[in-house]
């Protein structure tokens, strides 16, 4: 190419950096600015957006108006757009738009905006502490009892309506986890819940960040693909969700096996940490078929079964035998229906009131096939990560009770893998979970 | 024909045969299959943004019959209250709503509340109020709690004897 041409061809190039840096800040504002609006306005309560709570955000109640469906929506798809704007510049290295430090910064933002917030959108925070409380202060197995057994307890008001009679379905690790939270009364557990997402989220992102530069991929880009995601950031961060603590132990495992890989401890390491994940929450369970068909050694069928010895041991020794029965749990929250879910959505297009149980058999056929395929592609070597949050995607998409921080889950896993068709599809299916939610925009009900 | 595992695994995965050692890198030959993927994937990929896009049109629908139904009990009432509880039929699936609202000013369900049955296609932004009753003051819409009631809901039983 002469110089004559390559100066022609440079020319956009350099037109475009000298705005790029411009609208890359213009974005990281409108991120920043579009969910400091969803917690201010949260933070004046009153909301059916904002589930009810003990006032932990009254100091910055006079700031916002109430939240309604209309600017939480426009908050939600300005988030949206700034993120997809972002993470489109980020990629192009050449320009460095993105420093280490701005991208840090922004994410840090973020989650300080909304940890410092109220509860968004979801009653589940007061379902674990309802939980914790149920074994601490009222000496009752929440394996066995729904929190309408501590009718007389201060949190019982705030759980919702549909899980006030059904006993927890989280694993023993979690329910353990939350108990030390339970004497310090319903604010300090809902803080204590909030700095546990938060550390959990800050633990997520800093493993994201190794297994990508173990990857040899931007970690930069990695941590805001991530970090700075509204689902991730409005509803798993918003909500104090404990799929954040089953996330870090999933980006733990993958650290372990990436950083130093074929190390038999690590490996041995990485598959008790999916298992101490599952025994937060089960699905991270997930993982580990692909991690032991990839590797094929026995340090992490080693490793997964002791954990799972040690996780049985201890749930048995705290709960019972309930504490260890995951299966009935997960049995009786897949007959579960949300009007969100893909499957709704499918019924509904073909003229169908609603999800029926032969649905559901066929929803499980069809995620056995899909799980059956990845692990036959990871055996002639496609990478196990990949696989892994495929299956994650498959699960979310297939489940009938969807909810916003379920098409999480894959998310981390994409950002590192091999295959960037996982990233576009779950980026994608979040996409289509956000256009479910703008019918109040359309047309407000008032 | 298998191609070689890529890495050298140790102790374990040494004494496998190749064709069962772990590889790093994937089999060639699944060009094809990646083909297949990628269309399965784009092909549920639109029929979930069809079935999604479906769903906004539908809800969309309900949504103007809700906003008819709201403004019909107002004008029926000639209450412009703000509060006002929305019933749809779910289980029945039909688009029969139930609209329930304060008698007199008040925090929502804290006063005597008069419930109108809508049914009906949208005619000019309101729908049918065919039937009704009215609940006690602090109560949910049960059968045990219907009382006075008139229209269609009078003859079908809806209130309590």
């Amino acid at each position: 190419m002469s110089v004559a041409a390559q100066s022609v061809a440079s020319a956009p190039r350099v037109r475009s950096g000298r705005w790029a840096p411009a609208l890359a800040g213009a974005l990281a504002l409108l991120l920043v600015a579009a969910a400091a609006e969803i917690v201010l306005d949260g933070a004046a309560g009153h909301s059916a957006l904002i589930p009810k709570s003990p006032a932990i955000a009254g100091w910055l109640s006079g700031v916002g108006e109430r939240l309604g469906y209309r600017v939480f929506l426009i908050a939600l798809l300005v988030s949206v757009g700034a993120y997809t704007g972002l993470l489109a510049l980020a990629r192009r290295r050449e320009l460095s738009l993105i420093s280490k430090r701005s991208a840090i910064a922004l994410v840090g933002a973020l989650h300080l905006i909304v940890f410092v917030g109220p509860i968004l959108l979801s009653t589940d925070v007061f379902s674990y502490i309802a939980y914790a409380r149920m074994g601490v202060e009222h000496g009752l197995n929440p394996y066995l009892h729904g929190p309408s057994s501590i009718l007389g307890d201060p949190v019982y008001s705030y759980v919702g309506k549909d899980w006030k009679h059904v006993a927890t379905a989280y694993g023993p690790f979690y329910t353990l986890l939350s108990y030390p939270l339970a004497p310090l009364g319903l604010t300090g557990a809902l803080w204590g819940m909030k700095l546990e997402a938060l550390l959990a989220s800050v633990g997520t992102l800093a493993l994201t960040w190794r297994c990508a530069r173990a990857r040899e991929l931007d970690p930069v880009w990695a941590i805001l693909a991530v970090g700075a995601n509204p689902l991730y950031v409005i509803y798993g961060l918003g909500g104090a969700h404990n799929d954040l603590i089953m996330l870090v132990a999933m980006m733990g495992a993958v650290s372990l096996t990436l950083v130093t890989p074929g190390s038999h401890g690590r490996e041995a390491g990485a598959a008790s940490l999916i298992v101490a994940g599952a025994l937060v929450k089960a699905t991270v369970a997930a993982l580990l078929p692909f991690m032991i068909v990839s590797r094929r050694r026995l340090a992490p069928i080693l490793g997964a079964l002791a954990m799972l010895a040690l996780g049985a041991v201890i749930g048995y020794a705290a709960f019972g035998i309930h504490g260890i029965d995951v299966v009935s749990a997960l049995n009786r929250d897949a007959a579960f229906v949300s009007t969100d879910s893909f499957a709704a959505e499918i019924a509904h297009l073909f003229g169908k009131p609603g999800v029926f149980p032969i649905d559901h058999d066929l929803l499980k056929a069809g995620l056995v096939l899909i799980v059956l395929h990845l692990l036959w592609r990871t055996w002639r070597g496609y990478d196990w990560i990949a696989a892994a949050g495929w299956s994650l995607l498959a699960i979310s998409v297939t489940s009938t009770w969807l909810l916003a921080w379920y098409i999480l889950w894959p998310l981390p896993l994409a950002v590192v893998c091999r295959d960037r068709r996982l990233l576009i599809a779950t980026l994608a299916v979040q996409g289509l979970f956000v256009a479910h939610q703008i019918t109040p925009l359309l047309v407000p009900v008032s | 024909m298998s191609a070689p595992p890529s890495s050298t695994p140790s102790g374990f995965g040494a004494r496998l045969p190749a064709w069962l050692r772990p590889r790093d890198v994937e089999l060639p030959g699944l060009g094809t299959m990646r083909l297949v993927e990628t269309t399965v994937l784009v092909l549920v990929g639109l029929l979930l943004a069809i079935a999604t896009i479906n769903d906004v049109v539908l809800q969309t629908h309900v949504n103007h019959r809700l906003v008819a139904d709201l403004r019909t009990w107002r004008q029926y009432t000639g209450h412009d209250y703000k509060n006002l509880s929305v019933e749809q039929d779910l289980r029945g699936h039909t688009t029969r709503d139930v609209i329930c609202g304060n008698t007199s000013p008040g925090p929502p369900k804290e006063r005597t509340q008069l419930c109108l049955a809508m049914t009906g296609p949208v005619v000019a932004g309101r729908r049918e109020a065919r039937s009704g009753w009215y609940l006690p003051p602090k109560s949910e819409d049960l059968h045990g709690k219907r009382y006075g009631c008139f229209g269609v809901a009078k003859d079908e039983g809806l209130c309590s004897p």
